[in-house]
Parts: structure tokens; C-alpha cells; sequence
């Protein structure tokens, strides 16, 4: 309830995962392959993860791995973590994978997700204090939504060190203004 | 149809730079509104379908149970993100207060356009608020939100000022790309609207 309002939490639940229906559901119009408006007992569809969870909850139905944890992405992960582009598969894909652990039967998505994490940080923290911001942007979009927080966090306490130690002007244009316009002299 | 509208409008919010206005998009909003009336239709009318059958609505589970459930699950989650999306906003609303001005109009005119009528009755009722707690702790608390080295500051005017602007010791005419020696509390604030520039040897 504490993220009630967080819009990064929202959209964390609005990834789609595979569910299996146990009981039949009338009225509704979430299975493509359905040929009257509900959805049937047995029937495979994709739902958004917050519904998937919710009728998880009620038992009524059980939830399988979605396609950014498959096989293959973990091949990928364990042969160079820091070079997979987990974005494109899943733009949440800490958040969403820790979303899913106790609800799947996958006991295995744990260690996935702190091996890659725990690779891909180093690399990006690296990556911080030795590249220059623009040769980096290749990188930038191989990572998730965490991840490139974590990366401007970063950059920006860099960029904060380097003009405190210079001087300068402290006081600025108010952030929140937005970026400013180019100087009409 | 599922909450789609609702995450529709949250993406909007959050496809802005982080911590910046955009204009309230109430196409959407009201799109989501109405997708929420929809579902609402839809459970009235399984319950109905129920009731008819004179089944016991609140302990039965059977399919027009779990349909219904899906519609109520789904206006709930249209619901939390139109709650998110005004309450982001009013977040945004509250740091123009603190950052900015605590006037209406001292605000850019391109950020004012971007705000409902309800959200400057927000800003307006907020500055009030925020006015008469500073002058009962007898405190400017907006100021000096970066820690002063020296009471006066060397500033470049970078737009034109019109209106005499009478500073708290004088009265002066600033120009553009003039430069003054002014007191930091009467900059700060035209600095935070980018209207000056502090300088530095």
C-alpha cells in the first residue's frame, strides 16, 4: 500500500504474464482466442500482472513464467551479464522479477535476478567514472528502468563533485522550470 | 477495456522529464473515467444475472462471480491510477510553491497553461498556507536553500525585467545583460526563474 501512488510501481504491474484460468470466468473479454465473451476453464491467456494476481490470490488461477525470465535470456545472462539487453525483454525487469518470485513455482528466478543485478551494477558503476557520458549512450540502452536510475544517480553526484571542487556559480535556474531556453542573444 | 486507459495516462505522466510539468491530458483522464463506468455496468448486470438466479451473491463463486471480479479488479486498478496521476501532479504543483514563487503569476506563463483550475486553487491555497506559517515562525523558510557565503551577490539580468522593481534598499533599472550587485534574498528568486544569473569572479 505504501506505493499506492508510485507511477514506477504502476507500470511495473502492467507487464503482461501467461496465466492458466482454473475456474471459469463470464463476462469478459481477455481471452483473444475465446469465441463468447468469457474466459474458459483451462484457457491460456496473458493478463497484466496486477490482475494476475489478484485472481491468484482468490485461487483461481495459477501463474507461469513470462518470456523475459525464459531459457534463453538466462543463457545470455550467465555468458556475459553486463552486455544483455534486458531492457527490450522487460524495461522493469528487477521489480517485475521480484514481483513474480513467490508466486511462481520457478524457484531458480531469485538467483537470476541477484547474478545479474550484481554483475551489471559493477559494470555500470564502472562504466560511470571512466566513460565519457556520450560514448556511453550505446550502453544506456541496454539497461532497465532501475538500473538507469541507479546509473544517473550516479552521474550526477559525479558531475555535483566536479563543480563543487571547481566553484562557480551555487545559485540556479529552478530545475523544475524544465530545461532552458537557448539564450536569444 | 482492463485498466488500458488508466495505464495509458499514467504513461503520459511518466513519459515527461522526471519532476516536470506536462499539460494535464483529461482526454485520457476522462477516457479513464469512462472506462470505469463501463466496468461498473458490466458488474451491475452479472450481479443482476446472479440475483435472478437467486443465488447467494456473496458466497457464491461460480463464472459470473469471477467476472464480475475481473470488472471490479480492473475499475480499482483504473481508479489507483487516476489517483496517481493527480497526486504526482499536486507533488509538482507544491515544489512551484517552494522552488519558484509562491505568487500565481510570478510562475511562467508556459507552466501556468499547464495547470487546471483546480490545481492553481491548489498552488494559490498552498502559498496561503505556506505564507501564514512563515509569518507566525517569523521565518522566510523558501530562501537560502542553498547555504549563503555572502549576504550580496554579482548578478547578469538575462531577461527583460519591465516592471520597476523595487528591491527591499532601492529602486533600480534592470536592463538586459546589465549587472548589479544585489542582495542574495532579492536575487534568489529571479534566479530560480532564470531570470537572472549569478556571477562569479
Amino acid at each position: 500500500m505504501a506505493k499506492y501512488y508510485d507511477i514506477d510501481d504502476i507500470l511495473v504491474e502492467e507487464e503482461f504474464v501467461p496465466v492458466l484460468f482454473h475456474k471459469t470466468a463470464n463476462g469478459v473479454t481477455i481471452d483473444p482466442s475465446a469465441e463468447t465473451n468469457c474466459a474458459e476453464q483451462g484457457a491460456k491467456v496473458e493478463v497484466p500482472f496486477w490482475l494476475a494476481h489478484e485472481l491468484h490470490m482468490r485461487q483461481a488461477v495459477s501463474i507461469n513464467l513470462p518470456a523475459c525470465f525464459d531459457q534463453k535470456t538466462r543463457l545470455e545472462v550467465q555468458a556475459d551479464a553486463a552486455y544483455v539487453d534486458l531492457r527490450s525483454r522487460c524495461s522493469y525487469f528487477y521489480e517485475f522479477g521480484c514481483k513474480l518470485e513467490p508466486l511462481v513455482t520457478d524457484r531458480t528466478l531469485g538467483i537470476l535476478l541477484s547474478t545479474a543485478f550484481k554483475i551489471r551494477y559493477k559494470e555500470a558503476l564502472t562504466k560511470v567514472y571512466t566513460a565519457a557520458h556520450i560514448t556511453a549512450s550505446k550502453y544506456l540502452s541496454f539497461l532497465t528502468k532501475e538500473e538507469t536510475n541507479l546509473y544517473e544517480a550516479a552521474h550526477l553526484s559525479m558531475t555535483a563533485f566536479r563543480k563543487w571542487r571547481a566553484g562557480g556559480p551555487r545559485l540556479e535556474r529552478a530545475l523544475i522550470l524544465g530545461r532552458k531556453r537557448k539564450d536569444s542573444n | 477495456m482492463y485498466g488500458r486507459k488508466g495505464y495509458q495516462l499514467v504513461k503520459d505522466f511518466a513519459s515527461g522529464e522526471k519532476g516536470q510539468l506536462k499539460p494535464f491530458n483529461s482526454k485520457l483522464f476522462d477516457e479513464t473515467i469512462e472506462e470505469c463506468d463501463q466496468n461498473h455496468h458490466l458488474i451491475q448486470s452479472l450481479i443482476r444475472k446472479m440475483q435472478q438466479e437467486g443465488l447467494d451473491v456473496q458466497n457464491n463463486r461460480n463464472a459470473d462471480h469471477y467476472g464480475a471480479l475481473i470488472h471490479h479488479l480492473s475499475l480499482i486498478r483504473n481508479k489507483r491510477c487516476l489517483m496517481a496521476y493527480v497526486y504526482n501532479r499536486a507533488e509538482i504543483v507544491r515544489d512551484l510553491a517552494w522552488r519558484v514563487g509562491l505568487e500565481l503569476l510570478d510562475l511562467p506563463s508556459d507552466i501556468q497553461g499547464k495547470l487546471t483550475t483546480l490545481e492553481k486553487d491548489y498552488f494559490k491555497n498552498h502559498s496561503v498556507a505556506l505564507k501564514s506559517y512563515m509569518g507566525k515562525v517569523g521565518i522566510e523558510l523558501n530562501v537560502d536553500m542553498v547555504p549563503p557565503k555572502d549576504p550580496y551577490i554579482k548578478v547578469r539580468i538575462l531577461d527583460d525585467i519591465d516592471e520597476g522593481i523595487v528591491l527591499s534598499d532601492k529602486t533600480t533599472n534592470f536592463a538586459r545583460h546589465s549587472m548589479h550587485f544585489l542582495k542574495r534574498t532579492d536575487a534568489e528568486p529571479y534566479i530560480a526563474r532564470g531570470q537572472m544569473k549569478e556571477l562569479t569572479d
